[in-house]
């Protein structure tokens, strides 16, 4: 896999490289603002570009909107953005209308390795991720007001590891619940958004986007 | 009687009614039967003056004929001592008194018309004095012109009282001048400190995200580096991984504090972006209107964004509203920032989220005012000054 990284800040940038070198992904480009990215896109061709949100010059959502131009330049590209907070506006922006090889990740997650390896992977294949605090912002019930559609908890927390990219084994280990719970959770969410019958991974990520659609 | 005497009498008449009229200030229109020339002795059919005005042309007419008349009493009565001088002198007081009144009252109103009545009042009494013992001289026919001492008397007197005056007027208008321009200075200062520390305020953020936020977020990344090594020493990987924890649980706490600061996208996008956004999670389908030029200062935004989320979350809570809106306008150099629903009403303008909102936005000298009748819904009006 070859990747493209755009990250001003050189400590995290080069931790980022080590990672991903040792860990056999080709990192074959690292820029640190959005004009860079979009010339390293031209001349390398790789499958996926990890974004910061906030880059030079402005400093505010420039590496959004150099996902979104990549995106338009290169519909086949895969582009994760990473970002200290998480900003459910950008999520819906970042995918307007195609989902496919979108991911939108709090910065910290790459703590977690194999997790992020795997988001890397996935929307570097097409698939979508997206972090579980823009699904638990959309999900929370706010003061007072009900909870759309009368989610349980349990389904949110279900669904909010679905948005990470997460198989049902994986959500089962992770809530310390059988796979065959989740499962039930998962038709129950299915079933809550009337999403129509069709192929198993396009529905989970469409159960994200209905909440996105409704958050837009 | 001839026709014209009628014409005469009901022009007077109505002279009469219209002076009334017109110090009521009803809206009659009197004008003269046609066929009839306004004449001198009709001064309220000038310009529809008033009673009061209409009386004092009276008293000088009156005061004219009076004279006329004990000059020519005297004059039958066979001359001699001539005392009309002193009716005279009565009369000439009461026009002189009169002339004084209406200069000062002419005098635009405050403090330039008190100055001015003390004027008229202490020019007519000198003068009045004057001219009574002038006349005292010269009917007595005495040879020394004793109220030479009388003058210089008065002369003093007027010169130590406008001395005073003046030095008075200089004092009071050295120390208008000098507490408007402090008035000045303090709120030029005040505004500079609110918009520096708000300008601080960000720079803060920026430096929470790019320093301690980023070294962390580095530190868990070496952390899950170095816990991948370890999968064969179960003991130190709990190590790790509580350690990893921790550092998560500093980055949540310093994302919180940095939102608290400034909202991300308040900083990135402007004010109508973040307003739009804090809607949408609050999920109240609240109308957004908004006339804004981005470029607003910080201190400004800042205001209005906490302004409009506290009065949104208070919908949230209390209001049990089907309708909510957001109205954001660039009024010159003003901006107003309206937040409604039609909920419950009956919002405590004194309770302490108010408070607070309104102490935020009266240090940028704008003005907060809540209408919340009890079931008529609640409006909160801001009105911040960004010239």
């Amino acid at each position: 896999m070859r990747v493209v990284i755009a990250e001003d800040l050189a400590l995290l940038r080069e931790g980022l490289v080590a990672l991903l070198r040792e860990n056999d992904i080709d990192v074959v480009a690292q820029v640190e603002d959005g004009p860079g990215l979009l010339r390293a896109l031209a001349g390398h061709e790789p499958d996926l570009a990890i974004v910061d949100v906030r880059l030079p010059p402005s400093y505010s959502d420039e590496g959004i909107l150099a996902a979104i131009e990549a995106r338009r330049s290169r519909p086949a590209l895969g582009v994760l953005v990473l970002s200290q907070y998480v900003e459910t506006a950008y999520a819906s922006e970042l995918i307007g209308d195609d989902t496919a090889g979108i991911g939108y990740l709090l910065k910290e997650r790459v703590g977690d390795v194999k997790a992020f390896l795997d988001a890397l992977h996935t929307v570097a294949a097409g698939g979508t991720v997206l972090d579980r605090q823009v699904v638990a912002e959309l999900l929370a019930p706010r003061d007072g007001a009900e909870a759309p559609w009368g989610w349980t908890a349990r389904e949110r927390e279900v669904l909010a590891l679905m948005a990470e990219g997460r198989s049902n084994a994986a959500i089962a280990e992770s809530l310390v619940v059988t796979p065959g719970a989740v499962e039930k959770h998962i038709t129950n969410i299915f079933a809550k958004l009337e999403l129509p019958v069709c192929d198993e991974d396009h529905r989970r990520v469409l159960a994200v986007l209905a909440y996105l659609r409704v958050a837009r | 009687m001839t026709l014209a005497h009628k014409r005469l009498r009901v022009a007077r008449r109505r002279a009469t009614i219209m002076a009334m009229a017109s110090h009521a200030r009803l809206p009659l229109d009197l004008s003269l039967p046609q066929g009839v020339k306004p004449r001198r002795w009709m001064p309220v059919l000038a310009s529809g003056l008033s009673i009061g005005e209409y009386a004092r042309s009276l008293v000088r007419r009156l005061a004219f004929l009076s004279a006329v008349l004990v000059a020519a009493i005297w004059a039958l009565d066979g001359r001699g001592y001539f005392w009309p001088a002193w009716a005279w002198l009565g009369l000439g007081d009461l026009v002189l008194l009169d002339f004084a009144a209406g200069w000062a009252w002419r005098q635009p109103s405050g403090a330039v018309r008190r100055v001015a009545c003390v004027w008229a009042v202490v020019g007519a009494a000198a003068t009045i004095l004057v001219c009574t013992w002038l006349l005292t001289w010269l009917l007595a026919g005495d040879q020394s012109f004793w109220p030479t001492w009388a003058l210089l008397g008065l002369a003093t007197t007027g010169s130590g009282y406008s001395l005073m005056a003046l030095h008075d007027r200089v004092l009071v208008a050295h120390g208008r001048r000098a507490l408007r321009a402090r008035v000045d200075l303090l709120t030029r200062t005040r505004r500079q400190a609110v918009d520096a520390q708000a300008v601080e305020l960000r720079r803060i953020e920026r430096d929470l995200h790019d320093g301690a936020q980023a070294r962390l977020v580095a530190l868990t990344l070496q952390l899950g580096r170095a816990e991948l090594r370890v999968q064969d020493q179960p003991e130190l990987r709990g190590l790790i991984l509580d350690a990893q924890r921790e550092a998560h649980h500093a980055i949540a706490e310093l994302r919180d504090l940095a939102r608290g600061i400034v909202p991300p996208l308040l900083a990135d996008r402007g004010l109508v972006a973040a307003v739009e956004s804090l809607a949408a999670r609050y999920g109240l389908g609240t109308a957004i209107t908004a006339e804004v030029q981005r470029g607003l200062a910080p201190a400004i935004e800042s205001a209005a964004y906490f302004v409009i989320a506290e009065a949104l979350t208070n919908t949230v809570k209390h209001a049990h509203a089907q309708r909510s809106w957001v109205v954001l306008c660039d009024e010159q150099r003003t901006l107003a920032v309206t937040v409604g629903d039609d909920g419950v009403g009956g919002a405590d303008p004194q309770g302490s989220g108010l408070a607070g909102l309104r102490a935020r936005v009266e240090a940028l000298d704008g003005s907060l005012r809540v209408h919340s009748p009890a079931g008529e819904g609640t409006v909160l009006e801001v009105r911040l000054p960004c010239g």
